[in-house]
Formats: structure tokens, C-alpha cells, sequence
């Protein structure tokens, strides 16, 4: 599944926020491919990535970083976050040389992250691009709030969960960071970047009023 | 997913965990208030549970039975489907494309997520959108991807009438198909829309084919503008690293 196309946002706000992930492929160069996978996940610590995950165990706001790497398997999909165009690169040039053998994909800004690969010295090989949200979109939420919970391509994150948030911030339950940190946590494989989703609250929370019961 | 009234205390703290938005409260006969899943609503996520808010333990999930069973196998990403041994609810499609070769040069991937964002599809909805794209005829949809395994038709799109009814929170429609197809598939996928209940998140897959105008290199995309579908500003792109990398008879990069 396409777990970290269709992110909603402007180009202003999706710029420095980039997802790396890699898997094997099933039947093809799957045996044994934990390692790699484990691996690429070490490769991914080194470039301080915001948030990190496995689809199988979880991401570091439920599970510390040392299990998700232990606990990779041959089919798990692992994740690295970043919030740095720089890191993103030497990423980029670091599993190149690594040379896993393992499929590595990123998503973010497109223009952006090709410019990334030029420089790391790896070549886009396959593209994929969202043509948006067809159908009953009256049905949606406001779009800011879509642009946090889309975050999770899955759909973990709440739309009633972020207005939640809201509420909390605005009443002082808790604060944005530790909002931010609460909306990352049901995103099972750490795809969701708690860094944008702060930024995202802080500019919601500016704007929108609240009702507390 | 289900409460336990004997256990519930009525706090409220799942509540906004809930992606259908699907759990209210009711006063038990005992004259307390509970949380209460509407079941019809309900897609067996496990994000409530998972959320460890519950502070008495009160929520469990009883092992579905057929056809409700297709409810966590497509909502819940810890579920893995037997057809693709992937957690969630799609394929590999281009992630390993570099390794399988599934989309060569001179086709594209297209998917229909049915119920995304977090919006929900009933099978019904999915039968409508796949039996469009399939009324085009020669359309072959994925044979890994789950949804085709549900199809009793995979010429006309027709779902297994007892899953009809069934909710998930998303569903992915799958197929690949050559370039020239895609303006006839977006005028379907157009069309039918204004037809459902729930939207739908739509996709396209192209591989770097040789050239050096973006639009040598990518036509799916070129082709899906000319069809007056704006494409948004980020994507997903593979990086060759997969080995042993899949080579297409003479022109692959």
C-alpha cells in the first residue's frame, strides 16, 4: 500500500519532510533479508531521523530503537523520518554504498527529493505520484487537520484524536510537543513526523477556537 | 471491537481514538454510562485498543467470524493477508519495482484506495468503482492485491455478494494497464465517483523510462495532466538499490 503517498499539505509546509523505507521483495530477494533490513536501519540512526520504524513491532514513541532494530523479520517494511534536506542526502549516499541489495524508497517533495538523489548519486528507477481524493469529499474534515492525519497512510491517526489535541493544548492538558508526540504514537510504522505535526498544531491552534464541555 | 460494560467506567479517554468515530456512550442498565461500539460502523482497526487508554481494561476485539473477518484483515496494518504476506492493505507494487519488474516501460500502476483518508468504504462502493474500470474492458487487476481475491468476477469487478456490506477503512483497487489507457481510466474513475458514498484516494505508477524531458521520462504523468488531473507536489520514488535488479529486454535503466 502506498502508506506514504497522499500526505496533504503546501509545498512550504512539506518541504523537510522527507520518509526513506526499504523491503524486500517477496519470493525474489526475501530470505534472509532481515538482516538488511536491520542494517538499513542502523543506517538510518546515523542520520538522526525523527522518528524510525517497523510495521511489525512499532515506532520509537511506542518502542525504544533498540527493539525495532533487534526485531526486524524477512517481510518487515522498516522507516526512517527526517526533517533535514543534508541528513537526507548522506542517507541517501550512505545506503548506496552500503549497497543492501534490499528495494529503497523515498517519499517527499518530488522536484526536491530528485535533486536529493542527484546528489547522493542514486537514479529515480520507479515513480509514483497521488492524483488526489476523489468522491464524497464534503465528507472530509477541514483540511488542516487532514494534513496532520494523513501523516499515517494507514489512516491510525484520528480525525476526532487531532481535534482532541487541539483541545488539550488549548485547555492546557498538555503542550504541542507532547501533542505532536500522542498523534505519532498509532502510526504503527513510524511514518509520521512529529516535527511537521508541531509545527501543524502551532499554526491550528492560532486559528481555531474550542469548546470544552 | 467491543466493551465490556461490566468493566467500563465510562471515562471517555477511547473515544477520540477511534477512526470511524464509532464509539459513543449509553447508560448501562445499571444506571451508569458506558462507551458503546456501533458495530455497523466499527472496522476492527485496533487503534483504540492499542492505545492502552483504557484504564480498566475494558475493550477486546472477539475473533471475527466470516465475512466481518475482512474488516481487520483490510484495517488493521498488524493483520497480514495470506495473498500478499504484507502487513496492510496493498501490494508491493513499486516499492520493489526495481526486483520485480512489475511496472515495465510503456505501462503504468494505477490504484483506487477506496475509504482514504480515513473515511471508510463499504464493499458495495468498491464493487461500484471496480466494475467501472472493468466495463472498459481488458482490464487485468492485480492478482496479489486482496481486493481481487474477493471478486467472484475478475472480468466484470463483482465482489463476493456476502461482503457486500462490510466496512473497512480503505481498500486499494489495483491494476496495471498500458500508458494509453490512462486518460479512459481517469474518465471512469471520474465518472463513478460522483456515484459513492465515500471518496477515494487515486494513484499513478510510472517507471523512469529512458529520455530527458520529464515527460520522456515519466509520460503516465504527462498523460494523467492532459486528462485535467493535477498531480500533487510529493511522491514516492524507488532507488534501484533492490538486487538482482530486474532487467527489461534491452531498454531498462
Amino acid at each position: 500500500m502506498s502508506h506514504t503517498l497522499h500526505r496533504r499539505g503546501t509545498p512550504e509546509n512539506l518541504k523537510n519532510d522527507y520518509v526513506i523505507f526499504a523491503m524486500s521483495a517477496k519470493g525474489m530477494n526475501e530470505i534472509g533479508s532481515n538482516e538488511k533490513l536491520q542494517q538499513f536501519l542502523e543506517i538510518m540512526q546515523r542520520f538522526e531521523p525523527v522518528n524510525l520504524g517497523d510495521m511489525k513491532t512499532g515506532n520509537r514513541f511506542i518502542k525504544p530503537d533498540e527493539t525495532i532494530v533487534a526485531n526486524t523479520r524477512d517481510t518487515s517494511i522498516v522507516h526512517g523520518v527526517f526533517d533535514d534536506r543534508e541528513k537526507v542526502i548522506k542517507a541517501l549516499a550512505a545506503l548506496k554504498e552500503a549497497d543492501l541489495g534490499v528495494s529503497v524508497i523515498i517519499s517527499g517533495l518530488f522536484d526536491d527529493v530528485h535533486d536529493c538523489c542527484r546528489e547522493a548519486g542514486v537514479e529515480p528507477h520507479t515513480c509514483e505520484k497521488s492524483l488526489g481524493i476523489w468522491g464524497r469529499t464534503e465528507r472530509l474534515p477541514d483540511e488542516e487537520i487532514m494534513q496532520i492525519t494523513t501523516m499515517c497512510g494507514h489512516g491510525m491517526v484520528a480525525f476526532n484524536l487531532v481535534r482532541k489535541m487541539i483541545e488539550d493544548i488549548k485547555t492546557g492538558r498538555c503542550t504541542v510537543k507532547e501533542a505532536a508526540e500522542e498523534l505519532a504514537k498509532p502510526c504503527q510504522c513510524g511514518v509520521f513526523n512529529p516535527g511537521r505535526a508541531e509545527a501543524l498544531l502551532e499554526e491550528i491552534i492560532c486559528l481555531w477556537g474550542v469548546h470544552v464541555a | 471491537m467491543k466493551v465490556d460494560q461490566a468493566k467500563c467506567v465510562g471515562c471517555g479517554r477511547c473515544r477520540a481514538y477511534c477512526t470511524m468515530g464509532a464509539i459513543d456512550f449509553v447508560a448501562s442498565g445499571r444506571g451508569r454510562v458506558c462507551a458503546e461500539v456501533d458495530q455497523y460502523e466499527c472496522v476492527d482497526c485496533g487503534v483504540c485498543f492499542r492505545a492502552e487508554v483504557c484504564p480498566t481494561d475494558a475493550l477486546y476485539e472477539p475473533a471475527p467470524e466470516w465475512p466481518r473477518s475482512v474488516r481487520s484483515t483490510f484495517s488493521n496494518p498488524l493483520v497480514e493477508h495470506k495473498e500478499t504476506r504484507i502487513p496492510g492493505r496493498g501490494t508491493e507494487e513499486m516499492k520493489t519495482n526495481d526486483v520485480t519488474g512489475r511496472f515495465k516501460c510503456g505501462e503504468a500502476g494505477m490504484a483506487v484506495e477506496m475509504g482514504r483518508p480515513s473515511t471508510g468504504a463499504r464493499f458495495h462502493d468498491i464493487e461500484k468503482v471496480a466494475m467501472a474500470i472493468a466495463a472498459l474492458g481488458n482490464i487485468t487487476f492485480e492478482p496479489k492485491n486482496p481486493i481481487t481475491g474477493l471478486m467472484v468476477d475478475k472480468t466484470t469487478g463483482r465482489m463476493n455478494p456476502e461482503v457486500l456490506d462490510e466496512k473497512v477503512l480503505s481498500a486499494i483497487i489495483e491494476m496495471t494497464v498500458p500508458l494509453e489507457r490512462i486518460p479512459a481510466i481517469i474518465e471512469a474513475v471520474r465518472q463513478v465517483t460522483k456515484e459513492i458514498s465515500t471518496v477515494c484516494s487515486f494513484d499513478l505508477t510510472c517507471k523512469v523510462h529512458p529520455g530527458e524531458s520529464q515527460e520522456q521520462r515519466l509520460p503516465a504523468f504527462e498523460l494523467a495532466r492532459r486528462a485535467g488531473v493535477r498531480l500533487t507536489d510529493n511522491g514516492k520514488t524507488n532507488i534501484g538499490l533492490g538486487r538482482p535488479l530486474f532487467v527489461e529486454g534491452g531498454i531498462s535503466k
